[in-house]
């Protein structure tokens, strides 16, 4: 209590990593880590397994904050709970056969994270399919297409750096490779959604 | 013509707002009215956003990637503050501080526990599966003989002494039932009239002195004239000076085969008094199918061992020598032609005193209790003394 950080109700947590605030992500990062690490470690998991999934949580947390489009029917702490909780019995069949049961230590809620995690789940697929399809452009055009879109960086820079004439040539080239890509990314991941 | 990065400059351009108004409101025209520039433009914008949206994914990542590397510096070097982690209300979950080893332990137990709980049970009901199987198969083997439990101390009492005579059989063994230690007991019978008495080897063996005694309480010092081990027989001779005779025998020997189902009966000492014992003969082979022996049903006890088997008419046709121990009433006695044949071979080699068998037959034709009355002084205890 005599530490200066401002305390965060649930609401002002969501506003505040709704206008890109760090610190607040950050605090509401390192609040619910013993939660979740402590579930995660109860039900036969080791403290990286723990780190993991909890990153993965907070991510579809952040993601969906970012949006706007969550809609919080109860406490963030319960949410990441939930979500957690889910993302960790996955793992669990992913990695053996598990037939048993978790020992909870909190009543499961309805709380709408397991729409969420769908929705995560297939935005996963989408970044993965992402990935993939960059990896597989090849150079010059995947550092291209990364600095501008990935990293931020202005095209007057990305000039310079791959040493075009002027910033005219690097546009053209970047659209030309996004040709590329979207034919790499979307029969891809149209391929995938056939199965 | 357009080729598709023309397009893809056009949709930048339209995105950031650069086009001037007339080329907006032409594109957007053609977009509403051509739809595959529509499917081009939709696709342009699916995969810029997607692009930017994975470039977020990827800095929030290492941002987290980031705080926790920050809070694993932070525990490395123990500076985490408590209280802020109580100022925000969260329940501090107990820290258990522990060694490696028990963290290795704990990891693996936490992994292992369903499988090992299992493998722990199969193990444990496969050794009492097999005990109980084993126990239930050992039951199946015993002979229907030890049926009843109550009979068991009495059963094990007999088993005691019937392997006694089981070793006796083998010439290997000591001798039945003793009074008291080192002194043992057996039956004999008259060989000749004068002193010459016929007992089972293995109630002499490992004699030091022997004393007859009858029925009259008549006791004769006697010494081992000859022994044959493999038909467990053995010769005595009494060498008491005041010794007279016995008198004519009134058995004779036989020298042939008796024949199955003949009924048999024995005189002998399995206790102080002289008991008789009858029944019938039962093979013409002896334990394992020796065939120096016969098979008799007459109930034996240890001390009967050396005593007379007489059939029917009162011919001697066997000494008894032991039974066996896991067959109901299954008793053994030597064939009286080898005892024959034995005698033949002293008298033949040794003329200084010789065998003078019994030639007559008086009880032939004599009921039963008379021709024990007869028979019964001829009947010995041999008392061994070690």
């Amino acid at each position: 209590m005599a530490k200066a950080t401002a305390s965060y109700t649930d609401d002002e947590f969501v506003a505040a990593i709704r206008r890109g605030d760090d610190r607040a992500l950050a605090q509401l990062y390192r609040l619910h880590l013993p939660m979740v690490s402590h579930y995660v470690l109860q039900n036969s998991g080791t403290e990286d397994e723990a780190k993991d999934v909890y990153q993965e949580g907070i991510m579809v947390f952040y993601e969906k904050v970012r949006d706007g489009s969550l809609e919080l029917s109860c406490q963030i702490k319960t949410y990441l709970y939930a979500v957690c909780r889910r993302l960790w019995l996955k793992r669990l069949t992913e990695k053996t056969r598990f037939g048993g049961r978790l020992d909870d230590h909190e009543p499961y809620l309805e709380t709408g994270a397991e729409a969420d995690l769908l929705e995560a789940e297939e935005r996963d697929r989408r970044f993965a399919t992402m990935g993939e399809a960059l990896e597989r452009l090849g150079e010059p055009c995947r550092s291209l297409l990364e600095g501008f879109y990935l990293l931020d960086k202005s095209m007057q820079q990305l000039t310079a750096d791959f040493g075009y004439t002027n910033a005219d040539n690097a546009k053209n080239q970047k659209y030309k490779c996004l040709v590329r890509l979207k034919k790499l990314f979307f029969t891809h991941y149209k391929e995938e959604e056939s199965f | 013509m357009m080729t598709e990065a023309d397009y893809y400059a056009l949709f930048e351009a339209y995105q950031h707002g650069e086009l001037a108004a007339p080329a907006r409101t032409d594109l957007e025209r053609r977009l509403s009215s051509d739809p595959v520039l529509a499917q081009r433009y939709a696709d342009f914008a699916d995969l810029t956003s997607t692009l930017s949206s994975y470039g977020q994914r990827l800095s929030t990542r290492r941002k987290l990637r980031a705080i926790q590397a920050d809070l694993d510096a932070e525990q490395a070097v123990k500076l985490t503050v408590d209280d802020e982690v109580l100022e925000t209300g969260n329940p501090q979950m107990p820290q258990l501080h522990i060694s490696r080893t028990e963290q290795k332990l704990r990891e693996f137990w936490h992994g292992h526990r369903a499988t090992m709980m299992v493998a722990a049970s199969v193990a444990v009901l496969a050794v009492f599966t097999t005990l109980l199987g084993l126990e239930w198969w050992k039951a199946r083997q015993q002979p229907t003989q030890y049926g009843y439990t109550v009979l068991r101390r009495d059963v094990d009492r007999i088993k005691r002494t019937q392997r006694v005579m089981n070793k006796a059989i083998n010439q290997i063994g000591a001798l039945p039932a003793a009074i008291n230690p080192g002194k043992f007991s057996g039956t004999g019978f008259a060989l000749t009239s004068d002193g010459y008495i016929v007992t089972s080897y293995h109630v002499i063996q490992g004699a030091d002195s022997l004393l007859i005694e009858g029925r009259d309480r008549q006791r004769y010092r006697a010494e081992p004239v000859f022994s044959d081990v493999a038909h467990d027989l053995a010769i005595l001779r009494i060498k008491d000076r005041n010794f007279s005779g016995f008198g004519r025998l009134p058995y004779s020997f036989k020298r042939g085969t008796a024949e199955l189902g003949e009924k048999i009966y024995t005189l002998g000492y399995p206790r102080e008094d002289q008991v008789y014992n009858d029944g019938s003969l039962s093979a013409r082979t002896g334990f394992e199918g020796d065939s120096a022996f016969y098979q008799i049903s007459i109930p034996v006890n240890p001390g009967n061992s050396g005593g007379p088997l007489l059939d029917d008419r009162g011919n001697l046709i066997g000494i008894i020598s032991g039974r066996q121990m896991d067959v109901q009433s299954a008793a053994f006695a030597t064939k009286s032609s080898y005892l024959m044949k034995l005698v033949d071979s002293l008298s033949s080699m040794n003329s200084v005193q010789p065998y003078n068998l019994p030639r007559t037959n008086q009880l032939a034709g004599s009921s039963r209790p008379q021709q024990i009355r007869k028979l019964q002084d001829y009947v010995f205890v041999v008392k061994v003394y070690e």
